[in-house]
């Protein structure tokens, strides 16, 4: 009797053990995706960074201003695909790509800032 | 750059505001120096010479003023101000009024033929080349130029 009491128990255990597990691979994939799915441009000291940034469809661009001046993004197409508001410190913008293509855009305040979004 | 658009043409790179700018701030600078040696020199040469620096000073203000306010409304579709935006906008508006009625201070005494201009001009005129670089400090610090740019 207490055999098989220890062994049912060992394997609730185990079960309980696997479940967890299982749950948080699946928790991490999750994630994984979503990171894919999110991509940060940093705008500091007079520069996009990354400045050509390579995504698949479907993905949000967030830029943030790590600068101490106010910055904007701006795409360089008529009509505008997106633009921001002006950022100031630690504001941050974001869009959604999904269409392919390549989204060039710049810093309507200081237009000799460049980037490129691509798109596939 | 589509060479027919007005607004890409005139404000590509914003370059009119930043070079237009330097023309009211070294008159204006140049003019109340003028202006402070012929108080002190008692020349009236000097004073003439001011007065024509001022003059052209408070000229060259409006299309700063203009392009500048241009800029705004159409590159960042005259969305509401904050921070250094908002604090070059202010001190540019009170720095060509500042020009404006110094100008006009000694354009009423030359008019009424006035011997002496009236002393309460000096510390007007000081305390608006104080705003002027002030203003072209933010400015340049927004441009670039005055930052790690």
């Amino acid at each position: 009797m207490r055999r098989s009491v220890f062994i049912t128990g060992l394997a609730a255990a185990l079960l309980l053990g696997m479940g967890v597990f299982g749950t948080g691979r699946r928790g991490s994939v999750t994630s994984a995706q979503e990171k894919s799915a999110t991509t940060e441009v940093k705008i500091d000291n007079f520069s996009f960074g990354p400045v050509t940034l390579t995504a698949p469809v479907g993905t949000t661009v967030t830029w943030t201003n790590r600068d101490d001046i106010p910055h904007t993004v701006v795409s360089t197409d008529d009509p505008k695909t997106f633009k921001s508001k002006v950022l100031d410190t630690d504001e941050k913008f974001s869009f959604t790509f999904n269409k392919a293509g390549t989204y060039p855009y710049f810093c309507s305040i200081h237009p000799k800032m460049t980037g490129k979004v691509i798109v596939q | 750059m589509h060479p027919f658009d007005i607004k890409t043409v005139l404000f590509a790179k914003h370059a009119q505001h930043v070079v237009l700018i330097h023309f009211p701030i070294a008159l204006f600078i140049i003019g109340v120096l003028f202006d402070f040696l012929a108080q002190w020199r008692k020349q009236s040469l000097l004073a003439a010479a001011a007065y024509y620096n001022l003059l052209v000073a408070a000229i060259a203000t409006i299309p700063v003023v203009a392009t500048g306010i241009l800029a705004w409304q159409w590159e960042l579709e005259g969305q509401k101000l904050k921070g250094i935006l908002l604090m070059h906008l202010v001190m540019g508006c009170a720095s060509s009024a500042l020009i404006c009625v110094v100008w006009f201070i000694h354009r009423r005494s030359r008019r009424n033929q006035e011997e002496v201009l009236p002393g309460y001009r000096l510390p007007i005129e000081a305390v608006a080349v104080v705003i002027v670089a002030l203003t072209g400090h933010l400015g340049g610090f927004l441009s670039g130029v005055n930052g790690p740019g």
